[in-house]
């Protein structure tokens, strides 16, 4: 499992897509150190550099970071079948299961590596600004950017760092559902804006009851900031990423490659 | 090669399989044996089901009813176990991942082949060898992208090998190689058919086929017409005489002829072996028939694929 597992990080990191979203989601949050207009559009004052992380992954965990997900997770399959690289994987004496259990958990880890360069560029840009203790919040924890009063550099890191993990639990049911219609496509495109088109469509269903409102895996993209017990959601997008997976690893097993 | 008559135990067995994409029928009742050290060949027009068969052979398709052997575990219940036994070529070329060199392609294969239960690490002097086998050491260390389609197609062919398999596939395996290339592969499926591996390929080169294949299964429609056992067929020979009929009585009473025909001005005789024409010469002698020639009589088996396809 461990040779399978390298394998699959290695030509994770190795596509071209992967490195794509890694250089971006590194090099956007950088545009803040040089964005005069940031405090006016986003309508608060950046005061200290632990505020940016949140708002590099407010802007881009809407859109573009399930974009890079969905596109570089579908390529994990869709890139090896055109390729023809898939079959001769599959010859070899290697469970299907375990092929596609290497791709889920290299899929899985994606979104993190997204959130760690988002991270990583929105500290590097927020060095102008200083990470010493400031009156206010930095968006990820209890009010938000005003805060609840003074905040010290370590508490502010802490924040960061559970915001930073929760948006990539957040993200894991895209990238599952992604390997999913990677399996039954066998097709980056197909597979990429299927699921694309999946999290726009679950975002048109607001206007469906409060309750099924409730279950819709977009309802819970922003559990990165929530407080308090966010135990509810977390189990159901946990659901949402072993639901999407298993149906992966399922239909992966018998299909014709 | 085996022993014909030898008993043992198919290295491949295809039990009535069938497959259907939709309701379109690709393969019919597919029922086929291949022993340890074996050559077969699969031969047939374009789009009945060659590769598809092939497929699901090595694992990749799902027979949609039937079953496959390789060295009698089930390749599609109990794949891991089967495809231990397995090294095959599914496409020509053959696919790698183009932004690794030829070395650490073949290093992930090795990699994955340990994975089998039981599985032994490839070392990497195994490695070395089978690039070096396939004339690929120069370009060893480079990625495959720079790879021409035939040296893709050895390399392919060294994957294959790597893991000393016991059952070898290949789809047409000489596809884009030149005469030198085409030559290689033949030299080295005969040396592992020797050393008691199952072969099986898929070809459209008749000709080449024959001088080296034991069986050929012509696969047309979706279904296996025929089976020819080219080993019985290269075992004639034929006999210019003055009298080829009454040559033909003679050789039928030799103990050893296992078939007798005449084709004017000869008469051809299945003697199971070149070891039997000076008897067969001598008993016609001692009869008095006169012989001008005794040459093998070789069987055309283009000849017998273009009639065979045709009738079916």
């Amino acid at each position: 499992m461990i040779t399978l597992l390298l394998l699959e990080f290695r030509k994770l990191l190795g596509s071209r897509s992967a490195k794509l979203a890694l250089i971006v989601t590194f090099l956007l949050p950088l545009i803040w150190a040089f964005a005069p207009r940031l405090s006016a559009l986003i309508q608060v004052n950046m005061i200290s550099g632990w505020q940016l992380p949140a708002v590099s992954i407010g802007v881009t965990i809407q859109y573009l970071l399930p974009l890079f997900i969905a596109v570089t997770v579908a390529e994990t399959i869709g890139s090896e079948t055109a390729q023809g690289t898939l079959a001769p994987l599959l010859l070899r004496p290697v469970d299907r299961t375990k092929v596609i259990a290497s791709k889920l958990i290299a899929a899985l880890v994606f979104p993190f590596l997204l959130i760690i360069t988002t991270v990583a560029g929105s500290l590097l840009a927020g060095i102008p600004l200083g990470f010493g203790t400031f009156t206010g919040g930095t968006g990820l924890g209890p009010g938000l950017f005003v805060g609840v009063g003074e905040l010290s550099g370590g508490e502010a890191f802490g924040q960061v760092l559970r915001g930073a993990f929760l948006s990539g639990v957040v993200l894991m049911p895209v990238a599952a559902l992604s390997l999913l219609f990677g399996v039954l496509f066998l097709n980056t495109a197909a597979s990429a804006l299927a699921t694309f088109a999946t999290l726009i469509v679950m975002r048109l269903l607001v206007v469906l009851p409060e309750a099924i409102q409730r279950i819709l895996l977009t309802s819970h993209f922003g559990i990165y900031v929530q407080q308090g017990d966010i135990g509810q959601p977390l189990i159901l997008l946990l659901i949402y990423t072993l639901g999407f997976g298993l149906m992966a690893i399922y239909a992966f097993d018998r299909r014709d490659v | 090669m085996t022993k014909q008559g030898a008993p043992a135990i198919p290295a491949i067995e295809v039990r009535g399989l069938n497959k259907k994409y939709g309701n379109h029928s690709v393969l019919e009742e597919i029922f086929l044996n291949v022993r340890p050290g074996e050559v077969y060949a699969l031969t047939g027009p374009n789009g009945t089901g060659k590769t598809t068969l092939i497929r699901c052979m090595t694992g990749l398709a799902f027979p949609t009813d039937g079953e496959i052997r390789l060295m009698g575990r089930d390749v599609h219940t109990d794949g891991a176990r089967a495809r231990a036994f397995l090294g095959a070529v599914v496409e020509a070329p053959a696919k790698f991942y183009t932004q690794f060199t030829g070395n650490q392609n073949l290093q992930i294969h090795a990699n994955l082949s340990a994975m089998a239960p039981g599985g032994r690490k490839v070392p990497r002097e195994r490695l070395r060898e089978v690039l070096a086998l396939l004339e690929l050491t120069r370009m060893a260390d480079r990625k495959v992208q720079e790879y021409s389609l035939g040296q893709r197609q050895r390399l392919g062919v060294a994957s294959a090998i790597l893991a000393d398999p016991k059952v070898l596939i290949l789809d047409e395996p000489t596809s884009g190689l030149d005469p030198l290339g085409i030559g290689l592969i033949h030299r080295i499926v005969t040396s592992m058919a020797t050393d008691g591996c199952a072969v099986v390929l898929s070809t459209h080169h008749l000709r080449e086929i024959a001088t080296y294949a034991h069986t050929v299964g012509i696969l047309t429609g979706g279904r296996l017409v025929d089976t020819v056992d080219l080993r019985a067929r290269q075992a004639a020979y034929r006999f210019r005489v003055d009298d080829p009929v009454g040559a033909a009585a003679v050789l039928e009473r030799l103990p050893f002829v296992r078939k007798v025909s005449t084709r004017t001005p000869f008469a051809i005789a299945h003697l199971g072996g070149e070891a039997r024409v000076p008897d067969a010469l001598a008993r016609l002698s001692e009869e008095g028939i006169r012989v001008f020639e005794a040459s093998p009589d070789h069987f055309d088996l283009y000849e017998y694929y273009r009639e065979r396809v045709e009738k079916a």
